[in-house]
């Protein structure tokens, strides 16, 4: 057995294992460089890089343990944070997505109009010379011609068949596309200019009528700007992602690209009234919600663990009965709790003969919230008091007792004050994952009740996490660039905490 | 008997009461995976009518692909268990016993990162997997592979985490001993550390399978697809959505897939129990 890890055969193994990986891996790095993703590129060539220099050579024994918990940490937890910290430095959101040239080319494209009479002609649309083309029936004046991306070919009627209402169906040289190629079509044909005359050009409008239009904006990439041909108007690059007129700051181009604006998604937190009035109340929410869950949850569940810490009738069933709430599924567990607190179908109202609308108001939701919460995470405090009671000195209580304390002081004074000594880290880790309780939120409430149409941005029981999703993942706009602000703001908030609990837990000084 | 009640009583009474509370939504959802009418009122205690039309929806219905959620899930959290504690035990064991610069800086870093608040860089990693996809479909966005990859990410820091506790607490004593009879650390690792930490992994394997069933978001958000969805968010959309409020099937489903893991749990609560406090709270 010892001899498999050092002879060749294992030698040969460790090969073949990472030939295999190498060669898929650099097949993968191949096609994100066709696809002009260069950042994932690198990364899978730095990977196969380093894989090959850790196993084959000896360069660093402990990376042969690391790297693989350390690649998949920078791909999918640590890059994504990058991304964030960069992302929150970006005016990035709906409308704001692309890259300044993919706008600039979705403007020049987009900003034509019909000319004066509102011509459009029947269309049929084809091949001419292997190009796209148009085979365009100008029925007004009974002409007809094919007009591609370069040129337009008249024809002579009495070459082409014509239908009943004078729409060309065919042409010499001309092929109608046929169903198969119709299907892919849009991609290929619609944003095409087709030549018609001096500026005039042919946009199609669905597949069979084609409308003369015009440019109107032309961009004048010296000055960085855009023109109105037609009106003389001036679009200047606005510096926060859109060209925009100068006097007119409301009146810009869609769309805009993300650009970089730096603190501006931070400050936007503190200056804007429409912001930072819902965040201020988010923040309260969630600072009261993550107390009070805590709170409630240590309470019942030291209770039991006093109760139950001494030998009495059915005890292990009990255990087992209290931690069930515990070993169920939370993600069920919750929506099982939502159905419940439903006003007309739920058992909720039914048991307590009420119809209460329980997340329609604000109160009443933040009720279910704190109850629900208490369910779930009784059984966790039950269960680590119970563990912890026990690794109170039983000498310390005796003495006491002799001393003439009574069994409260003796809780009061010595079993309480060493508990919260003991638990203190567990209760900081817990406020800090109530503080970012997203799942019970999100499929409890939804963050509701909300006043939408009175265009209120977050619901009475939203916490900041689910405010942020909110804001990067709502139904109108998104806005990632704001969310990834907030998200940097609540990390330094929990890391805060958390640093400040496990210091307290003295965990770091075993790295001293 | 009277200081029987004096003494003993009010346990009773506390642990009773809090008992049925616990056990009041269970209770509900046995009954109403049994009813028929899909609704989670609470008609009468005992229940009126037992009924597998809910249970036989399930399996028989070919809108409702339930058997794929439930191996969706099984596949997913089984292989997300199992990678992300093999390839975390052998950080673990590299942070615990082997001597390297950055050390305290790495594991350092580790907690800090794990801090950041996985559901906010949901963005970013959407974003990744779908330019992803444009050149590697079969490991983008909506996929299986692509999501156990994610998982296995954000699993590392807590698993290493967890583990790296179990590691310190095997003696140091019969590593030494084996490096002095000649053995190198990869040695050492395969042959002593990893048959004496079977079990630890086995019970870090299973928080590791129990946390990945219950994620939702991710979930949610990658898998687009009926078929490929896992059993969460396939069931999450019986109430929610399209069915409307339709809990008989949601309450059976939730019971199938829950049963297993609270059996597991409540057989293996001792070791389960430790490794929790060890670590942090349940996720």
């Amino acid at each position: 057995m010892t001899s498999f890890f050092r002879g060749k055969i294992s030698f040969a193994f460790k090969l073949v294992a990472l030939l295999l990986i190498a060669s898929v891996l650099i097949t993968l790095t191949q096609s994100a460089v066709a696809q002009g993703e260069y950042f994932i590129a690198a990364f899978l060539g730095i990977t196969v890089f380093l894989l090959a220099l850790t196993y084959l050579t000896k360069v660093s024994i402990p990376l042969k343990f690391f790297l693989p918990g350390i690649l998949l940490l920078v791909a999918f937890v640590l890059s994504p944070i990058i991304f964030t910290v960069t992302m929150s430095g970006y005016n990035y959101k709906t409308g704001n997505i692309i890259s300044k040239d993919e706008a600039i080319l979705q403007i020049q494209n987009r900003a034509f109009e019909p000319d004066a009479n509102g011509t459009s002609f029947d269309i049929k649309i084809g091949r001419y010379q292997a190009q796209e083309a148009l085979l365009v029936s100008d029925s007004v004046n009974n002409a007809f011609f094919i007009s591609t991306v370069r040129d337009r070919i008249p024809l002579n009627p009495a070459d082409l068949t014509i239908n009943e209402y004078g729409v060309a169906e065919s042409a010499p040289d001309f092929a109608v596309l046929s169903d198969s190629e119709m299907a892919n079509a849009d991609k290929l044909y619609s944003g095409k200019r087709f030549t018609y005359q001096d500026e005039y050009f042919i946009a199609l409008e669905g597949f069979e009528v084609g409308i003369v239009s015009r440019q109107v904006l032309s961009f004048d990439a010296e000055k960085d700007q855009f023109n109105n041909i037609i009106t003389g108007e001036v679009y200047t690059d606005n510096g926060k992602g859109n060209y925009a007129i100068a006097d007119n700051p409301d009146q810009y181009l869609e769309p805009g690209w993300r650009a970089p604006v730096w603190f501006e998604n931070y400050t936007k937190l503190f200056t804007e009234e429409r912001l930072r009035g819902p965040l201020i109340s988010v923040f309260i929410w969630t600072v009261t919600f993550a107390s009070l869950s805590v709170l409630t949850t240590f309470a019942l569940g030291l209770l039991l663990a006093l109760a139950l810490n001494k030998p009495i009738r059915g005890r292990r069933v009990y255990r087992s009965i209290l931690i069930l709430p515990y070993a169920m599924p939370s993600i069920m567990s919750i929506l099982i709790w939502g159905g419940m607190f439903n006003t007309e179908f739920g058992a909720i109202n039914n048991l307590l003969g009420t119809d209460i609308a329980w997340f329609q108001n604000a109160l009443f939701a933040k009720f279910a919230i704190i109850l629900v919460n208490l369910w779930l995470g009784f059984p966790y405090f039950y269960l680590v008091s119970s563990g912890a009671l026990q690794a109170i000195p039983s000498e310390l209580l005796e003495a006491a007792a002799i001393d003439g304390a009574n069994p409260r002081q003796i809780f009061r004074r010595i079993t309480l004050p060493l508990l919260l000594q003991i638990l203190s880290p567990l209760l900081i880790a817990s406020f800090a994952f109530n503080f970012n309780n997203f799942n019970l939120i999100y499929l409890l409430t939804g963050g509701g009740p909300r006043a939408e149409l009175d265009g209120e941005l977050a619901g009475a029981t939203d916490i900041l996490i689910s405010f942020t999703y909110k804001i990067a993942f709502g139904s109108s706009v998104q806005d990632l660039g704001l969310a990834s602000a907030i998200s940097l703001v609540i990390f330094l908030l929990v890391a805060g905490i958390s640093l400040y609990g496990l210091r307290k837990s003295k965990v770091l000084e075993s790295f001293q | 008997m009277i200081t029987w009640l004096r003494t003993n009583a009010w346990r009773h009474a506390l642990v009773i009461s809090v008992c049925l509370f616990s056990l009041f939504p269970l209770y509900l959802v046995v009954i109403s995976s049994f009813n028929s009418t899909g609704s989670l009122r609470l008609d009468s205690f005992i229940p009126r009518e037992i009924s597998f039309a809910n249970y036989k929806m399930l399996f028989n219905d070919p809108a409702i692909p339930y058997l794929t959620w439930m191996k969706n899930s099984l596949v997913v959290a089984g292989a997300t268990a199992i990678l992300s504690v093999t390839i975390g035990s052998a950080s673990a064991f590299a942070f615990s016993r082997l001597a390297f610069k950055g050390r305290k800086t790495g594991i350092q870093m580790l907690l800090l990162v794990q801090m950041f608040p996985a559901i906010l860089a949901i963005s970013a990693v959407y974003v990744i997997m779908e330019r992803v996809y444009t050149f590697a479909p079969s490991i983008g966005l909506g996929t299986q592979a692509g999501l156990l990859l994610i998982y296995l990410g954000g699993a590392m820091g807590v698993n290493i985490w967890l583990l790296k506790g179990f590691v310190d607490s095997i003696p140091k004593e019969l590593d030494e001993a084996a490096k002095i009879d000649g053995a190198s650390a990869v040695q050492t690792y395969w042959l002593i550390f990893m048959p004496l930490a079977a079990p630890v992994l086995a019970v870090v394997s299973l928080l590791s399978f129990i946390g990945t069933f219950n994620e939702f978001i991710l979930a949610r958000l990658f898998l687009v697809d009926m078929e490929s969805r896992t059993v969460a968010v396939g069931l999450q959309q019986f109430i929610g959505g399209q069915y409307s409020e339709n809990w008989g099937p949601f309450a059976a489903g939730s019971i199938i897939a829950s049963v297993p893991i609270v059996i597991i749990f409540l057989s293996l609560q001792k070791y389960i129990v430790n490794g929790l406090t060890a670590g942090s709270v349940k996720g």
